[in-house]
This record gives structure tokens, sequence and C-alpha cells, in this order.
């Protein structure tokens, strides 16, 4: 594994988990053996690497403006993706190239090459299984690994993930190493905590606008044990479907020059919704914690392409320990 | 991106209300072809976008008209600029008025402040064919006879065109301004008007509140939730439905709006047009 790692690093810039801190984060590797792919969870999503920030215009002192140049980008190659990273970076290349495209976005993910991996131990968040979001996943991965004791099954999905096992002397798989990741995927469905029941959700919470739940996440607490939202956006930010994004200009230190960026934002802070004259369409907790949780129930203007993939990062980042799981149980009476 | 456009012509509608008159300084046409109802975004470098209805004459290419209130950064800025200028310009962007179905029928426009500009495509095309809709009839009400956008236009020009109607309000009428108009809202226009709910579109922007009394009464008067469209302000980043900022509920503003059928809008949270 290491030395085909450090053969792939020819290649790619290599990112994958390893430890950091108390946690595990996505970063490039500099030895293949720090690489840890039995990982719960990553801090950050991998969107971190196609849409974090970005210059869009540069202008110049006679009100002139330019694309910025494009430099040539290294490819980058992210390994130990899981597959509910995987279904968000689906959503987000559905997003990003359905009405209009994207082309900075784009660019991004044609410079990348994804080896995924099948989750055999979920962590105590998680819920895919509910998503059909893992623990495997079946498309969108250039090579999956899933781990079935005595090695790592092999799957190729693109050319690309054929290239990158070129060369590497590996052993057909057998029928009973195929069961063998079946049965493993099959405990890992079984080892999932949490659930959701997600079909005709995105409706049913904008049929109830006005349901207690919303009260309660954004103005009271109290919902299995919550404390009303913080208004702190770590949600929006851990999200690997969350893809919002503010726009601000930042002059050069001459003022006259200067660009035009785009990063992340989150509609759970007061100003992203703000416009002039001071007024705000949503001012109160309660309206920002409901849009974000409708937009994740697959019920707002991203419709499935912001909708939940269960990863459960929200809910372990959440300081007021709101648990989208459990808003979904309430709305549904359960 | 946004491209190069300067500033041709200004003119001073109200105390805080211009209209601009931009060309592209590069590239054909030197205006926008776009749909009524439809925005545009402008850009001054070094402080942001603003998105801003057109209230450009549909059937002309050679410039754009914006007419914009002065309330905020981006505004405020333009509004120091003169006559040679230049800003960034892009678009249009959204969903437009009724503006084809509505042809061989009738239209009433109500509008509030400057809200009269995204409607003013509509009375250019009604005066550029007569017969474009049967008959168009014109409500606008704005908060005192100062606040009036396109003040001389409307009996000058406007009253005048075939098959074209214009009845104006002021919420009051301050000492030291003249009106001879009616006094009170937009909607106390209603019971003057001649404009009945049969093959009517009904196109409507303004400040929510106003939108929502106003559909209010026009819903009493029989008219129905489908035919009332509305345009509805957000804050908007990139207008292509990637930011998020504008979206109500499962609607981007940019992108599905910014004009909303009343009916649309009764399954959409965080407004108040209900």
């Amino acid at each position: 594994m290491s030395e085909w790692v450090l053969s792939l690093q020819k290649e790619y810039k290599v990112f994958a988990p390893i430890a950091r801190r108390k946690d595990v984060s996505f970063q490039e590797i500099m030895d293949p053996d720090e690489v840890i792919l039995d990982y719960k969870t990553t801090t950050l999503p991998p969107k971190k690497f196609f849409h974090l920030t970005e210059t869009l215009v540069e202008y110049d002192e006679e009100g002139n403006f330019k694309a910025p140049k494009m430099d040539p980008q290294e490819p980058i190659l992210l390994l130990g993706v899981h597959s509910c990273d995987l279904n968000a970076i689906m959503k987000q290349d559905r997003l990003f190239s359905e009405d209009y495209v994207d082309t900075y976005y784009q660019r991004r993910r044609e410079n990348s090459a994804i080896i995924a991996i099948t989750c055999i131990e979920p962590g105590e968040n998680c819920f895919c299984g509910s998503l059909g979001t893992g623990p495997t996943v079946e498309k969108g991965y250039d090579i999956l690994l899933t781990d079935i004791g005595d090695g790592y099954l092999v799957e190729t999905g693109s050319e690309k993930g054929e290239s990158m096992i070129d060369g590497l002397i590996l052993d057909e798989a057998s029928n009973e190493q195929t069961a063998e990741k079946n049965r493993r995927v099959n405990t890992a469905s079984d080892l999932l905590l949490k659930s959701i029941r997600m079909e005709g959700l995105g409706d049913h919470a904008n049929n109830n606008l006005n349901h207690e739940v919303w009260t309660k996440i954004g103005e009271e607490g109290g919902l299995a044990g919550c404390f009303p939202c913080l208004s702190c956006g770590n949600c929006s930010l851990v999200c690997p479907t969350c893809y919002c994004y503010e726009v601000a200009d930042i002059p050069s230190i001459s003022l006259k020059d200067g660009v035009r960026r785009r990063e992340l934002d989150s509609c759970q802070l007061l100003e992203y919704s703000k416009v002039a004259l001071n007024h705000n369409f949503r001012p109160e907790r309660k309206d920002r914690t409901r849009n974000w949780m409708i937009c994740k129930f697959g019920g707002a203007g991203g419709q499935m392409n912001s909708s939940c993939v269960g990863c459960g990062r929200c809910i372990k980042a959440c300081p007021a320990h709101i648990d989208l799981t459990e808003v979904a149980k309430s709305l549904w009476g359960e | 991106m946004p491209r190069k456009a300067m500033i041709k012509e200004i003119v001073e509608e109200t105390y805080d209300t211009k209209t601009f008159t931009f060309e592209y300084v590069n590239g054909e046409p030197k205006g926008m072809e776009f749909k009524p109802g439809q925005f545009a975004m402008i850009y001054i470098p070094g402080v942001g976008e603003a998105a801003i209805s057109i209230s450009q004459d549909p059937d002309e290419l050679k410039s754009l008209d914006l007419t914009i209130r002065n309330v905020g950064s981006v505004t405020g800025v333009l509004f120091s600029k003169t006559v040679g200028d230049t800003i960034g310009l892009r678009g249009p962007y959204g969903k437009g008025w009724p503006y084809e179905e509505a042809k061989g029928k009738n239209v009433l426009v109500i509008t509030g402040g400057c809200g009269n500009g995204a409607l003013r495509p509509i009375v250019y095309a009604q005066r550029n064919d007569p017969s474009r809709f049967r008959y168009l009839e014109v409500l606008h009400g704005a908060r005192s006879p100062d606040d009036h956008i396109f003040r001389s236009s409307y009996e000058e020009e406007w009253a005048k065109i075939p098959n074209c109607g214009i009845l104006l309000s002021s919420d009051a009428v301050p000492s030291g301004q003249s009106w001879d108009h009616k006094v009170g809202f937009v909607n106390s226009l209603l019971k003057d008007m001649r404009s009945k709910p049969e093959e009517t579109y009904v196109m409507m922007c303004g400040p929510e509140v106003m939108m929502k009394f106003t559909c209010l009464d026009l819903l009493n008067l029989g008219f129905t939730q489908e035919q009332i469209y509305v345009s509805m302000e957000r804050r908007m980043r990139c207008g292509v439905g990637f930011c998020g900022h504008c979206q109500i509920g499962s609607k981007y503003v940019c992108k599905d709006g910014p004009v909303f059928s009343y009916a649309e809008l009764q399954e959409l949270p965080d407004h108040i047009v209900r």
C-alpha cells in the first residue's frame, strides 16, 4: 500500500486522512504510513478542496475586469474518501454544471482523482444507511477500496482509476472476497446508531412551517436535550453539501485595484439574508435554523443538490447539541 | 463576469432615485437583450454588486436603463458617479413577467415607490405597440408626491398611450408639496380602476407589506391567486442559483423568480405576501 501511494505521489499531490490534534483531517501526506484509512470522520469534508475560496474577478485602476489567470494546477488525489462525502461531491458536481457551468469548480474537479473507501465501522453520528449514501458507494470514484481483512478489495470506476493501478500486481478477487465485502457492508449498516426518514421530508417540513420543533431548536432548546441554536454557522462549515457562498471585493493596499472573491457562507449567520435599509428576511434564529434544516431535508432551493448525506458532522460540530435526525423525528411525530 | 459599462445619462427621478442609462464599452449590443421583469447586476469595483430590475424599453437594445434608489453601499457609491464614469454590469437574470402570455389580454400593473421601475418595460411595450395588451392599467403609489418616480411621464406620456390608463396615489401629502391625485395607499385605487378579473394579468412590484395588502384586496375583488404576479427582492450575490442568499424556501429568487405568482408564494416561508 505504502509503495503504491508513493508511486501515486509522482503524478498527484496526495491528500488523505491523517491525525490532527484530536481529530482526523484530509491533509497532504508526507509519509504514506501516517494515512488512517479506518477513520470515522474528518473535521471538514473534502469540499474544502473544490469549493472553499476562489478569486472570481480581477479589477484594475481603469475599471477593467478580467478573469484571474488560471495557473496550471498540480493534479490532486484524495485518498480514502467515504461514500457519504463522495455522494456530496457528486451533488456539487451536479449543482455546478446543471443550469450554469461553474468553471472554477469544474476546473478543480477535473484536476482531481478520488480513491473512495467503504466504511467498515461507522461513527456514532452517522446515518448514511437511511439515505442510500453509504456505507459503500457504486459510482463517482476512480477507485474504491474495501478492507476485507486480509487486504483491500480494489474496484475501478474510471479510466483514470484503471491507470492508477496500472503496474500493480493484483489478484483477481475471489467470490469469497466479494462476499466478504458485502458481509462487511451489511455489518457496517447494522452498526449505524442513527437513522432518518427522508422520503418526502422536505415537503413535509415545508408543510409544517409552524411546527413547535422550529421554536425548540431556534429559541427554547429541549429537543433531545439540545440548547437553542447559537447561530455559529459550524453546521454549514462542516456540512459536505452546504455550498452557499458570499462574494466580496478585496482591494489591494493602494485601493486602486483588487480582486473579487467568494468564500463559503452560512445561512445561520445574521447577515446572510440582509438587504439594503437593514432589512433582514430571516432575522430570528428560528427562521434561520428552519431554513437550514429544510435545506438538508431537500426542501430548499438547492433541492437534492444541497440535501443531507448522513455524515453526522453537523451533530458532532453543534455546540448546542442540535441533532438533525431528532428534528426529522419530531416533524414526523415519532 | 461583469463587463465594463459607461454611464451615458442620469435622470434625477426624485430626491433619492435616479435613472442611469448605461452602455457597454465593448461589444454589441451596447444594451442588454432582456425580458421585462428580469434584473441586472451592477458592480462597483471595490464595493460590490447589487441586483436591479431593468427599467429599459424592451425593444431598444442600444443602451440599458436602470432606475435605482440610493439605499445601500453599492447604490450609495453609484450615486456619486457622473456621466462618463464606468462601472461593471452583467445580466440579465431571472424569469420576468408573464409578458408573452399576456399578449392580447388585459394587464393591471400595481407598483409602490421605485418598484415602478420594474414595470416600465411593460408600459413601453404598450407604447411601442398599443395593441400589445388589450388594456393596460397602471396603479402607482408612493409615500409622498415627491417620492413619485417618472412623475413627469405619467400625464405627458403614459396617459396618452392608446389602451392605457394610469391612476396615482400618495400615502400622504406633506405641507409644501402639491398633489391633485388620490391620497391614500396604492390599494385605495382599486375601487377606481376599470380592470376586472376576466382575462387580466396582474403585475405587482413594491415593498412586501404593500403587496401583501393589495393582493388580499384583489382576492376579495375576485382575482385568483394564479393571475397575480409579484416581484420579490432578496440579497443576491451570484444571480445564477449558486450562492444561496436569495432563496425563499424551495425557490431561488434569482433563477426561479424574481417574479412569482401569488399562488407559488403561498407555499414558501420567510415572506409576508400571503
